[in-house]
């Protein structure tokens, strides 16, 4: 079929705000919940990861990047063939789509995106801190955010003693740091004191030496914090090399390996969380989409409108949850790109409200400067 | 003034060096002329690794690909020959040396430190084979020379570079009007075009729009490689007119006449002059060498140097100085994971890099763990120079470079790695207590820091010493 705009506009929820929030005290709510994402740099292409199925006209500006073999999620989108952890969860309701969705960012710039998706902010390198960051401050979750990358990531930023797992190749006396913590006095140095103070309390087994290199390591490191109770109950992963300008490919292309590399991850965390994977949210995170039309080196432009892939057992059904905009001229975001009809940090937000056990209205206020952002909780999560 | 003004502006003293009487005239005096690069081994030119460039990726596409397509195992192998006898892995580890070779050895390490800053303003992000063989010679051969320079000089040559443009895609833009454009349908990619003015001039505060993007980025269609069948994209910069768009550019409101390759000489002095420009690059150098958030006093002085001289990169570095030196007591700056190591290698003369001779490749067999050694724990301690993740190029902000990971990496380095690195004849503690003494004004609460172990030599001890050493709050900062 060819979509055309509002043909599966889901319920009017984008529009309505839930007037009141109550907080059920169940033993679900007991648990711990765990937010994970993913932040895919570069602009990760909605279209290559989740097609629009049948649509003439993207077949017709994608000459060379279009995909044979989706996997079907529905009547109208499908799902590129690297994706399988996705299908595979989608029929147990464990996996699912927002799409034509992002932060409300149209300036197309990598650096300014990247800020922008991180800090959740309108006006790049203003905010020092990331959404996630802030939203675990307000929460009153200090200390439970990992990151699995040698920096820390800006999203996590805001909130202190977060912790990150990229281990050196050999193991490293921590009484060395004992040694000379007392030296790190005045304002100047805090960061580091605070960064010391949180290597100083990490569990054992981070303190290993192994391969970094090895992504599926980490992720399993990751996966076991996760699951243990009292472990963090945020994760950030980092890839990049979606910016895809030129050779991005249909099946096998530099789209295709990124998406690889997302599909692994989330395989490990699905294999290794166990019963925890029920009480986890895997959401991806990226600063833009990307052309429709292909470029002159059979990649594709920085756009606008993206996807948002989830995973996990927080996810209410498995759906594609989209306020379609159609890809007709006319319907593109300055004639160019998929246009963004979902601001992405309502998901986000919404998703820190069931995974924090937060008000979503308090949330969007301590968080995102009382943006209108709608509450989709209802719509996308177990509540 | 304090010692620490040799680490905020350079790499600190080396053992056989003493302070200067006079040290902001000893830094201002450094920045005149073009030191000649020290390494004693190979000093490869851009042509050269381009054509190895050539032989590596024409060899594996068009040869090894097609002969062993139904052969994973035999192309794998085919290809690690390939690799071996291209020197696709050795040309950065070699370049790495050269690098640091001169950070180390230098008589105007101040000019170094600027080149450093400019290679990354410049940056050439991870991309392709780029750091295997082009980035290190960009540096050697493109940043370098312009150091001494305008402003816009240096631009012009960055944009120009056959590095540059493969790094932002350029010779993959073609003016939808132009006689290729039309022929094979092809249209322009923006990607170099938006970094020559997000990043390398006037800033996104320039309020540029998508319209500007679009039409400097036909400007600058038609420079591209000059492609053949044998050295595919790794042919000569020209400028292709069959790819330029034709007709009039209007960027950031001004006209620029349909004038072939000379529209990209006129855009760059207007945009490389432009005040905001002036602003945004003068802020980053400060930035780099005095505070992380430095303060309209700090950099105004840098612009008013910068207008006086019509952007000569000397009289802009020596302004930069003057400021450094002038707010050195009052404030501090956190440093970068590379120029921690090359300060550490200064000032306690390491062993790194290894010597040129041991450096020496045969290009029979794979560079052995030795000839590795500096480039990976350069990579270790999350600093690899030549594969910044993104254009923007390395980070110069402290919170960027502090996460428990990160700090870990320095304590494994300091504690692990660098006792192989201390030459036999400096084993002793009181070799130590000089070379603190020599860059240190509080090198005495240092030395009681280690004074447990100052009968110990085994590396265990040295690691015990320098673990604790290199990780102090003023020799992480300044």
């Amino acid at each position: 079929m060819n979509c055309t705009r509002r043909n599966f506009l889901i319920g009017g929820s984008t529009t309505l705000f839930l007037s009141g929030y109550f907080p059920k005290i169940s033993f679900a709510s007991m648990q711990k919940k765990n937010l994970i994402i993913i932040s895919l740099r570069g602009g990760m292409d909605g279209l290559t990861a989740v097609p629009v199925i049948g649509d003439k006209r993207l077949k017709k500006l994608r000459k060379k990047l279009i995909l044979e073999d989706v996997l079907n999620l529905n009547s109208d989108f499908g799902l590129h063939p690297k994706l399988e952890i996705f299908h595979k969860l989608w029929q147990k309701n464990q996996a699912g789509i927002v799409h034509a969705t992002n932060i409300p960012y149209t300036g197309r710039s990598h650096f300014d995106g990247q800020n922008l998706m991180e800090t959740g902010a309108h006006i790049p390198y203003k905010e020092k801190t990331g959404w996630l960051g802030r939203g675990l401050l307000a929460s009153n979750i200090i200390g439970k955010g990992l990151a699995i990358s040698l920096p820390m990531p800006l999203l996590l930023r805001g909130v202190p003693q977060n912790n990150n797992f990229f281990p050196s190749p050999d193991f490293v006396e921590t009484k060395l740091i004992d040694q000379i913590y007392n030296e790190f006095k005045g304002e100047h140095n805090e960061l580091i004191k605070s960064t010391l103070d949180t290597i100083r309390q990490r569990p054992l087994s981070m303190q290993i030496a192994t391969d970094s290199d090895d992504r599926k390591k980490l992720a399993l490191e990751a996966a076991k914090q996760l699951k243990d109770q009292s472990g963090p109950r945020v994760a950030v992963f980092d890839l990049d090399g979606f910016d895809t300008h030129a050779a991005q490919g249909g099946v096998d292309g530099a789209h295709a390996d990124e998406l690889e590399e997302v599909n692994k991850i989330v395989t490990i965390l699905h294999e290794n969380l166990g019963q925890a994977f029920d009480n986890t949210l895997i959401l991806t995170l990226t600063e833009f989409g990307r052309t429709i039309k292909q470029n002159g080196g059979y990649g594709t432009e920085h756009g606008y409108g993206s996807a948002i892939l989830m995973a996990g057992g927080l996810l209410k059904k498995s759906q594609v949850y989209t306020d379609w905009p159609g890809l007709k001229k006319k319907e593109l975001f300055e004639g160019r790109d998929l246009n963004s009809t979902i601001d992405s940090r309502a998901v986000y937000n919404s998703a820190m409200s069931v995974c924090f056990n937060q008000d979503p209205e308090f949330l969007r206020k301590e968080v995102f400067w009382g943006d209108e952002l709608p509450d989709l909780s209802q719509d996308l999560f177990k509540i | 003034m304090s010692l620490n003004f040799y680490r905020r502006v350079a790499f600190g003293l080396s053992p056989n060096e003493k302070p200067d009487k006079d040290p902001l005239n000893w830094a201002i005096n450094q920045l005149d002329t073009i030191p000649d690069l020290l390494w004693p081994g190979t000093i490869p030119t851009e042509k050269d690794l381009r054509k190895k460039y050539g032989e590596w990726v024409y060899g594996d596409r068009e040869v090894l690909r097609k002969k062993f397509k139904n052969d994973k195992h035999a192309y794998r192998k085919a290809k690690d020959e390939l690799r071996i006898k291209t020197g696709e892995r050795y040309f950065e580890l070699n370049e790495h040396a050269i690098r640091h070779f001169q950070t180390k050895y230098s008589k105007q390490p101040i000019f170094e430190r600027f080149w450093l800053f400019w290679g990354n303003h410049f940056a050439i992000s991870e991309k392709d084979f780029l750091a295997e063989f082009s980035t290190g010679p960009y540096q050697r051969e493109i940043i370098r020379p312009n150091m001494v320079k305008t402003f816009e000089e240096m631009v012009l040559s960055v944009t120009t570079s056959w590095c540059m443009i493969h790094h932002l895609d350029n010779s993959e833009s073609f003016g939808p009007n132009s006689k290729k454009g039309m022929e094979w349908g092809e249209t322009i990619n923006e990607n170099h075009a938006r970094e020559l003015l997000e990043l390398h001039t006037v800033s996104p505060n320039a309020g540029y729009t998508q319209e500007d993007v679009i039409q400097l980025a036909y400007i600058m269609t038609g420079w591209a490689h000059k492609w053949d069948r044998k050295n595919l994209e790794t042919g000569d910069i020209w400028f292709d007119q069959e790819m330029h768009q034709k007709g009039d550019k209007v960027v950031l409101g001004v006209k620029y006449k349909n004038d072939a390759k000379r529209e990209l000489a006129k855009v760059i002095h207007d945009l490389a002059t432009h005040p905001i420009c002036i602003k945004f690059v003068s802020t980053k150098l400060c930035r780099h060498f005095i505070t992380d958030e430095p303060t309209d006093e700090m950099i105004n002085p840098v612009i008013d140097a910068w207008n006086k001289s019509n952007g000569s990169l000397i009289e802009i570095h020596k302004a930069v100085i003057t400021q450094a030196y002038k707010y050195n007591e009052i404030t501090h700056k956190f440093h970068p994971p590379e120029i921690w190591l090359m300060q550490l290698s200064r000032m306690f003369d390491l062993n790194i890099p290894l010597s040129f001779e041991k450096m020496n490749y045969t290009f029979k067999i794979k560079p052995n763990n030795r000839q590795r050694q500096l480039s990976w724990i350069l990579r270790e301690i999350g600093h690899s120079p030549y594969r910044a993740k993104q254009p923007n190029g390395w980070s110069d902000l402290e919170v960027d470079w502090v996460s428990p990971e990160l700090l870990l990496r320095r304590f494994w380095f300091a504690s692990v790695e660098l006792p192989m690195l201390v030459k036999s004849g400096n084993r002793s503690h009181s070799f130590i207590l000089s070379c603190l003494k020599n860059n240190f004004e509080e090198h005495e609460n240092m030395a009681s820091l280690i004074d447990n172990f100052r009968f110990g030599t085994s590396d265990y001890d040295l690691g015990q010493k320098y673990g604790v050493i290199c990780n102090l709050p003023g020799v992480l900062k300044i």
